[in-house]
């Protein structure tokens, strides 16, 4: 009997969202097994209850036929298993061999590290590899990709029953995509259980038997991978409920002239991106994550350096190089981060709202309290803040109130375009459908809206127009009539070769 | 100056301890029972000498904790300004002593040490070094200069109104006293009222949020970390009229007095809260309590431990207060 892994009826929740709802399968030893699903469908949560980084709420996990309860990624990789995430997990002022080893670094009597037989061992995985580096580099010097290999060599070294990838690909080139390949072929005939993340479709039909497919934190199916088509695959990614939470939506129908447009901008992770925006209407930026939709809302808002490419805003060409900028040219961002990039967690709603207008509402340099009240008591009332006083710490607020604050902020700076960066994020279905309404009521008040988020129902249905992206360049731009889910979804992982 | 607290109150509240509703009151019991105590033990201590004893003692941290009040909520810090206290002390005896009329010598050192403040963000704000870190290495720098300038010898200055300016009283109590309680409450309004003082709330709170918001941090710490130079210089030259001589190892060790006092006071060590009076009762409560142990016959060693564990206790009690807002 080989190895194998199997999940029963596994279920996860977070405030107001089930990643997780009643996921079982079964993987075998020898065997690749792809997992694939849309951003949010689940595969992030389902890889770190395998690594014991969480826990599931309910359903059973085995391991070669026993049952594991990790409390801790440790005992999980103690029981044979390594999960390779995208971020890695180097420490990047050691050396490789250090970084391989970590706890298990041979030892002379005493407890003393023996570097030179350390070294020679990792000398010999580095080989096997057929790597370039040498055993006693430091981490931060190599290239993202052979650090993503080095991330490897440290499962493969823990001689791990059960290894999971999660966008192994990401950051490597052609050539050495071909020798993780070779890798993972090679797990593969020890017997291993392999899984594999990737949004690469093309990738899935070279390298797995196997695919499992995610909607919505559910098991749709599994299928051979040999019976699959991309099709096949697209469409049963795709197809969520829509609830009534569009239908209601009051939308806004007046468009007017172009308000904000943008000329071959080009940064660290955006290339040539051009679009126009008009008044009240509201573009859905969509892709997968890391396609560069937020790098693009960072150009614009002047958060990142624009490398080259010109802003205009009403028709007159900006120069933004500070957030600053922005606000002064009429641009607002609500970044994707609310917590690290939006709010000031530890001040007030009050505080947070008026810090963009400052200076619009002191004399001499002197805040006008009463008037600092006011408005922000107006913009509580108006987004429907649950508070009982602006003088609450934002902290305490719930996701959806903490992202009504933000957008109250931009609300009482008088702006001309709106960038949401995934505004829904993490928040529970009621509040989403208030954000909506928002975003709806902005652009009928003449605001041009830049709509960016994962999520393709919601794209498709409060967005006007939509742009998608991939790897920092737009490849596809579809008018209302056009949009689907699975048209979107295959602008967004096309592949040269894929839909040639 | 209590307005800003007014948020800190409310969270407090729910937490229903009704003793820690407001940090200041509870910081003017403290301040009370300690005066309480050293009066009990010797009757020396509470009388008007003492007193102002007292206040001129304070009037050098009590300027150095302005400024460090504002970096700490800022989320930054600054060592250096101990020895900005001793360089421009001696710098101001040198220049009287070279012929220049004291307002002038004032003005001057005060202007200058601003390139002090400004080499401080240069570190932390261009090349990205820690503000604990940059600071410290720039108070070396100072501190060597400060010797160099006068061959590590103090420097008598000669001026008589120069010198008289320290001692004077007016209605009974010392110059640099009340001149530091006016630089308290010029700043505190600062920090309550303006814009600045809120920007400095914001991007203490959180640095990324507040860009995104539209500030300026770099521009805003680089106008604190001046400031605090600035301050630090102009207590050099109080200190320098109080001692009429420049005592090249003057202010050493009162960087962390400052830090100690804005601390208990309730400024908290990650950013983004704390206030000018609260500071200054945290001052208070410091300088009575040192006083208080010299008038109790306590070693000068002993005082420093005990100081020590003053800190440790502040900082225990701002652990509680956190962990009651999380």
């Amino acid at each position: 009997m080989g190895n194998y892994l199997e999940f029963k009826h596994i279920s996860k929740a977070f405030v107001g969202v089930q990643a997780l709802d009643d996921i079982s399968f079964r993987a075998e030893g020898g065997e690749v097994c792809a997992l694939l699903g849309e951003n949010g469908a689940g595969k992030s949560t389902l890889l770190k209850i395998l690594s014991g980084a969480q826990c599931a709420d309910f359903g059973q996990y085995f391991i070669n036929g026993e049952e594991v309860k990790f409390q801790s990624p440790i005992e999980a990789i103690k029981a044979g298993v390594s999960v390779i995430y995208q971020e890695r997990q180097l420490v990047g002022e050691l050396s490789v061999t250090e970084n391989v080893f970590m706890e298990d670094l041979y030892r002379k009597k005493g407890g003393i590290v023996d570097f030179r037989k350390s070294h020679e061992e990792t000398k010999k995985i580095i080989d096997l590899f057929q790597m370039p580096f040498a055993p006693q580099t430091k981490v931060n010097r190599l290239s993202v990709a052979h650090q993503q290999m080095v991330e490897i060599m440290k499962a493969y070294r823990r001689n791990s029953k059960i290894i999971a990838f999660d966008e192994p690909t990401a950051a490597l080139s052609d050539a050495e995509i071909e020798v993780l390949f070779g890798l993972i072929r090679r797990l593969k005939e020890e017997g291993k259980v392999v899984l594999y993340v990737s949004h690469r479709l093309k990738e899935l039909f070279q390298l797995t038997d196997k695919i499992i497919i995610l909607k919505d934190g559910r098991f749709v199916e599994d299928i051979r991978t040999e019976k699959a088509t991309e099709n096949y695959l697209v469409s049963k990614m795709v197809g969520r409920n829509i609830g009534d939470a569009y239908a209601m939506l009051d939308r806004n129908d007046k468009i007017g002239d172009v308000v904000l447009e943008a000329k071959n901008l080009n940064g660290e992770f955006v290339h040539d991106v051009s679009f126009k925006l008009r008044a009240g209407e509201v573009l859905g930026f969509a892709g997968l994550v890391g396609a560069g939709r937020s790098e693009t809302a960072r150009l614009l808002f002047g958060a990142d350096k624009l490398y080259s490419g010109e802003i205009y805003v009403e028709g007159k060409k900006k120069k933004i190089k500070s957030p600053r900028d922005a606000i002064n040219a009429g641009i607002g961002l609500c970044p994707e981060d609310r917590k690290e990039q939006g709010l000031v967690l530890g001040r007030s709603i009050k505080d947070n709202l008026t810090v963009s207008i400052l200076n619009t509402i002191a004399k001499g340099g002197i805040i006008d309290k009463k008037k600092e009240k006011e408005l922000s008591q107006s913009a509580i009332e108006k987004y429907r803040i649950k508070t009982h006083s602006a003088d609450k710490v934002v902290m305490e607020l719930s996701g959806g109130n903490q992202q009504k604050v933000i957008l109250g902020r931009w609300l009482l700076a008088d702006l001309k375009v709106l960038i949401l960066d995934e505004p829904t994020k993490g928040i529970d279905v009621g509040a989403k459908a208030e954000i909506y309404q928002m975003v709806c009521d902005l652009a009928k008040a003449g605001l041009g809206i830049i709509f960016i988020s994962s999520e393709l129902p919601e794209v498709l249905n409060v967005c006007d127009k939509v742009i998608v992206m991939k790897e920092g360049s737009i490849t596809g731009r579809l008018g209302k009539n056009e949009l689907s889910e699975e048209l979107i979804l295959r602008l967004a992982m096309r592949d040269a070769d894929c839909f040639a | 100056m209590k307005n800003d607290n007014s948020n800190v109150k409310k969270t407090d509240a729910k937490g229903g301890i009704s003793l820690f509703k407001s940090n200041e009151i509870m910081m003017l019991i403290v301040l009370i029972v300690v005066i309480a105590i050293f009066s009990i033990m010797n009757g020396n201590y509470l009388t008007y000498n003492n007193m102002t004893n007292i206040l001129v003692a304070a009037s050098t941290i009590g300027m150095l904790a302005i400024g460090e009040t504002f970096l700490i909520i800022a989320g930054h810090i600054d060592l250096s300004s101990a020895h900005i206290v001793s360089l421009f002390g001696v710098m101001t005896a040198l220049l009287i002593n070279g012929g220049m009329p004291w307002p002038l010598a004032m003005i001057i050192v005060v202007v200058v040490s601003s390139v002090v403040g400004l080499a401080n963000s240069c570190l932390v704000n261009i090349f990205g070094l820690q503000p604990f870190i940059a600071t410290l290495a720039m108070s070396q720098v100072c501190e060597g200069v400060a010797y160099l300038i006068c061959s590590g010898k103090s420097v008598p200055v000669n001026d008589v109104v120069f010198n008289e300016i320290g001692t004077t009283r007016v209605l009974g109590i010392p110059l640099p006293a009340i001149i530091m309680v006016i630089l308290f409450i010029i700043f505190g309004l600062v920090l309550s009222k303006t814009v600045f003082g809120r920007s400095v709330y914001m991007i203490g709170g959180n640095p990324e949020a507040a860009r995104l918001a539209g500030l300026n941090p770099k521009k805003i710490s680089t106008i604190l970390y001046v400031i605090a130079a600035m301050i630090a210089a102009f207590a050099g030259v109080m200190m320098t009229t109080r001692m009429h001589s420049g005592q090249p190892a003057g202010g050493a060790g009162s960087e962390f007095d400052a830090i100690t006092a804005a601390i208990l006071g309730g400024v908290a060590f990650s950013g983004g809260k704390g206030n000018l009076a609260g500071c200054f009762i945290g001052l208070l409560i410091m300088q009575c309590f040192n006083n208080g142990l010299t008038v109790i016959n306590v070693s000068s060693f002993w005082q420093t431990v005990a100081k020590g564990l003053l800190l440790i206790a502040a900082l225990i009690f701002d652990y509680f207060r956190r962990k009651k807002l999380a």
